[in-house]
């Protein structure tokens, strides 16, 4: 090839070509120190919760030590769902309104305040919507509870992420719709959000791989139940997968362990399908 | 136009969220308001974190009921957050930024997708289980391993000296926050170099840059709007993680890390361990205290935010100005 | 023509989010059953009575259809608070509630269940089949930093004829709340006046700081830092057993009130609650741990159902007593197929009684 010869020929040329042959280098191996401990997490994960996983687990409630994860399952469906279906309007719209009117000191406020938002504790925030909604609004343990506490947690994530990749789509392409007479309304939901819709899918899917994942909010606001949850909103305490994990492993029996790391198991398979089939459906379009 | 009920619908939105913010802050500092007059300011400053005999007769001090012996000093648990905080993203930055690289530019677009993913896994994997992997792999790969080499080679520093015989502490609970924030910052700067236009990568390959110098010197400025949002939403994320990093941490009290693998605690992961004895406490002080480690982490977070923004003003306002 | 496959694409995605939000709603309509002849409990709090009420809820509701019991692993602290609250019908402790506590709210019972036990465990290679003695003042020693060394002369001369290494002790405490942490400083409180004075007892401790020493979460995660740390201590509830022996950790004789050098088994933990049967006032708040007694084990306690005697309704009340009262009764829960699995005594009979007439209480 005609570069390496330039390259052999000019040697300022040769540096530069070693120093981006060590860029490569450093960033194949950036991504090797990430995946590494994912895979071991996951092949640990995997190994424990495969041999667990058997057509109970996805038909009966947990019962004591052992049995089923029903109600954990749908318990997780019904509180990271609700979770979506109160924090995705919010934090995409908040996102629509940072990035393209969000200029001003309002926008400035809301966008500070967003970021300020993700650092409390989320514990902080189940002990908030305990005294709250729990305690004084007597709702007792209650899937309400739980899912008004998990969208405060990704409302933050939803409305930054929104707002970072909708500023990625260039300025000509709304300038063009404002031109043609377009309203705000059209001018977002038909030329700026398309483009930037991978990148609100992917706040999307992170508030959900963070509802699904979360317990310490939970514990106090959802509660624990060992039934299946019987769609009452309030009043009825309701199971999710992150507290089998957490609660059935500091248990000393082999039975609940196994039945810990099969929810551990399902969570990631849970996100990973999910994470898998909204990609799918955006590759379509691509491809 | 400047009023249309669709904005006006999305100013209701956006501002919900400072309401939520508002709403959460309020509480603490009505519900925290008995502890803040009790503690004074001391409360920053001292070392010293004890409940006080639960058993015995509350006593009367500073006009409000107490248990005998308690005392509540966080700085501790101040300078834990803030370390574990600053070692994770001055290690998760970089990585982030060259995972992201890797999957925009250089890795074959067939497996671009399923390398992604990979990464995106990351944010996936449930806090406890964080944690017990931690504890199980991370924490004696640190004592027999990463903290001896520290020693070796850092170890004329006294921070990288002494190795660990445990490997719980400040190093292991960085690395766990590490894991947890490379997902964020890496999905939001790799969907912001794939939305980079290609004329713009073009002019820079007619410039005669290397496909590795386009990525670092044209396409990375292009996105640092994203990067220092990134890296912001990063910083919230680690700032306030709990049960991982209170499995890995060692739970230190009443002491201050003194080297890389001391012991430490974090002000989330403290409030969480003792959240529950707290609530023994008849006088109410404990819980109430706790609610000021909250809302000290909020104002902590708030002071953070800004630095955060200040050190990368330059950067912001290239942002803003695209809008 | 990008913008506008995504445009079908964003619709397609709408979509499905209205799907996913109505077949929300249709779950929620499906499972709905007749709650009116349902009575639900909830029982929350301690972590260590938790795989108890593991066992005997499935039992107990097979056998009583009518009312559905959810168990809950919380605290101690936060199981007692949830009693008082209401929130929780059943509150699960390791510690009774103290007088000041009972103070502000007078209505609430202190229900002994069982009797639990706990080890002191460590990993000093090479001895863990040694089972070493320990004494209260020693283990206050190495908790609060003055005993530094497995060659300790104050190890050395509780054990005679053991060469003790020079290796360095790593002190583990629990740094979650916990009814372990209660119970061994109660123990070190009792034996050691300077630890009393200084540091005293509770379900967390403003803990000294011990050079090296770490904390670890609930007794799995004492299990797993004890045996992957060599040189470590650690205290573990008496449920572990098989844990401890699986990691090969080393189980401490520790010094009673006596004297006496003893492992915890049926006959010292016995003789232990014997010895104190007799001392259990009416309300049934008292410490087990150090009692007299040549062969008594010196930490063991009664595990708590936390009650408010007043409940919302009649029939709460009903089931809350009914299910007590099953499980301490000897031709109920409380027989070795229950407790022997987590390693629990059963309570002797006249306390047993007592805990008949609290839950009697309830209404």
């Amino acid at each position: 090839m005609s570069v390496s010869q330039v390259a052999l020929e000019f040697p300022l040329l040769r540096g530069r070509r070693i120093r981006t042959r060590i860029g490569w280098v450093l960033s194949i191996l950036a991504f090797v120190l990430v995946a590494a401990p994912l895979l071991d997490i996951l092949i640990l994960v995997t190994a424990r919760g495969i041999s667990a996983i058997s057509p109970e687990l996805f038909l009966a409630p947990t019962n004591g030590i052992s049995g089923g994860l029903l109600n954990a399952i749908v318990g997780t469906f019904v509180l990271s769902g609700g979770a979506l279906i109160i924090g995705v309007p919010i934090g995409v719209g908040g996102g629509i309104y940072l990035a393209e009117f969000g200029t001003g000191s309002f926008g400035a406020v809301v966008r500070f305040l967003s970021d300020v938002l993700t650092g409390i504790p989320s514990i902080v925030l189940g002990y908030f919507s305990y005294i709250t909604m729990v305690i004084w609004l007597g709702w007792q343990f209650s899937a309400l509870a739980g899912a008004i506490t998990l969208a405060l947690m990704v409302v933050p994530y939803m409305a930054r992420l929104t707002e970072l990749s909708l500023r990625q789509v260039p300025l000509s392409l709304r300038e063009a719709g404002y031109a043609l007479g377009a309203p705000d309304r059209k001018v977002i939901f038909r030329i700026v959000l398309p483009p930037a819709l991978p990148g609100v899918l992917t706040g999307a899917l992170l508030a959900l791989a963070i509802s699904v994942g979360e317990t310490a909010p939970l514990i106090y606001t959802a509660g624990w139940s060992n039934y299946v949850w019987n769609g009452k909103l309030t009043h009825e305490p309701i199971g999710y997968l992150t507290y089998v994990i957490w609660s059935f492993i500091n248990q000393p029996f082999a039975s609940a362990h196994a039945l810990a790391f099969a929810a551990a198991f399902l969570v990631v398979l849970v996100v990973l399908v999910i994470n898998v089939t909204a990609r799918t459906l955006l590759f379509a379009r691509t491809a | 136009m400047r009023t249309s009920p669709f904005r006006i619908g999305l100013v209701g939105l956006a501002g919900i969220i400072p309401g939520m913010l508002v709403a959460v802050v309020l509480f603490l500092a009505i519900y925290s308001w008995p502890a803040i007059h009790f503690n004074g300011i001391g409360f920053l400053f001292r070392e010293t974190w004890n409940l006080g005999n639960l058993y015995a007769d509350p006593v009367t001090r500073r006009g409000v009921q107490v248990p005998i012996g308690a005392q509540y000093g966080i700085l501790v648990f101040i300078v834990g957050t803030l370390a574990t905080s600053a070692i994770a993203l001055l290690i998760a930055v970089p990585v982030s930024l060259g995972v992201a690289i890797f999957l925009a530019e250089g890795a074959p677009p067939r497996l671009r997708p399923t390398l992604s993913l990979i990464v995106e896994l990351l944010a996936v994997v449930p806090s406890v289980v964080y944690g017990l992997w931690g504890v199980a792999v991370l924490v004696p790969l640190i004592a027999h391993y990463i903290a001896p080499a520290l020693d070796d080679v850092l170890g004329f520093i006294p921070f990288f000296a002494g190795g660990s015989p445990t490997g719980f502490g400040l190093l292991s609970s960085s690395l766990v926050l590490t894991l947890m924030v490379v997902p964020i910052i890496t999905a939001t700067v790799y969907s912001a170099l794939l939305q980079v236009p290609r004329p713009d990568k073009e002019a820079a390959y007619a410039l005669g840059a290397m496909k590795f110098e386009v990525a670092v010197r044209a396409m990375l400025p292009m996105v640092r709007g994203s990067i220092v949002g990134a890296i912001i939403l990063g910083l919230g994320r680690a700032l306030g993680e709990t049960m991982a990093v209170l499995m890995v941490s060692g739970g230190a009290i009443n002491h201050l890390p003194g080297t890389i693998t001391s012991p430490i605690s974090t002000m989330a992961s403290f409030i969480v361990s003792q959240l529950d004895s707290a609530e023994q406490d008849p006088t109410g002080m404990a819980v109430r205290s706790l609610a000021e480690i909250a809302l000290v982490l909020f104002i902590i977070t708030v002071i953070v935010n800004v630095i955060a923004r200040l050190i990368t003003r330059g950067l912001h306002v290239g942002l803003t100005s695209r809008a | 023509m990008q913008t506008r496959s995504s445009e079908t694409l964003l619709r397609r995605t709408f979509l499905l989010g209205t799907l996913g939000g109505t077949s929300l709603g249709l779950i929620s309509l499906v499972p709905r059953r007749a709650a009116a002849a349902e009575v639900t409990l909830l029982e929350t709090g301690s972590s260590l009575l938790y795989p108890l009420f593991n066992l005997w809820v499935p039992k107990y509701t097979a056998m009583h259809p009518g009312v559905r019991i959810t168990t809950q692993s919380t605290g101690s602290g936060t199981g007692i608070a949830q009693a008082i609250s209401g929130v929780a019908q059943i509150g699960a402790s390791d510690a009774y509630m103290s007088s000041a506590q009972l103070k502000k709210d007078p209505g609430i019972l202190n229900i002994p269940l069982a009797i639990s036990a706990q080890t002191v465990n460590y990993n000093v290679p090479g001895l863990n089949n040694a089972n070493l003695k320990l004494s209260g003042p020693v283990l206050a020693g190495i908790y609060s930093g003055k005993i530094r060394h497995w060659n300790d002369p104050a190890i050395a001369k509780i054990n005679p004829g053991v060469t003790l290494p020079s290796q360095g002790i790593v002190p583990i405490h629990r740094t979650d709340g916990s009814g372990d942490t209660f119970i061994f400083s109660q123990y070190l409180a009792a034996s050691d006046s300077d630890w009393a004075d200084n540091v005293g007892y509770g379900t967390t401790l403003s803990w000294p700081p011990v050079q090296g020493g770490i904390g670890a979460i609930g007794n799995p995660g004492m299990v797993q830092a004890c045996g992957q740390t060599p040189g470590s201590l650690a205290y573990i509830g008496v449920s572990y057993a098989a844990q401890i022996t699986k990691a090969g950790l080393g189980t401490a004789l520790l010094q009673n009130r006596a004297g006496n050098f003893v492992l915890p088994n049926p006959t010292t933990v016995g003789a232990a609650v014997a010895a104190l049967e007799d001392k259990t006032p009416a309300d049934q708040r008292i410490s087990l741990i150090f009692a007299p007694g040549e062969n008594s084990y010196p930490i063991i306690n009664y595990e708590y159902a936390i009650v408010n005697s007043r409940q919302a309704s009649s029939d709460i009340a009903a089931a809350v007593r009914d299910f007590l009262t099953w499980a301490v009764d000897p031709a109920g829960g409380s027989t070795p197929e229950f407790l022997g699995v987590v390693h629990f005594l059963s309570l002797p009979e006249k306390i047993a009684a007592l805990s008949k007439a609290q839950i009697a209480k309830i209404h």
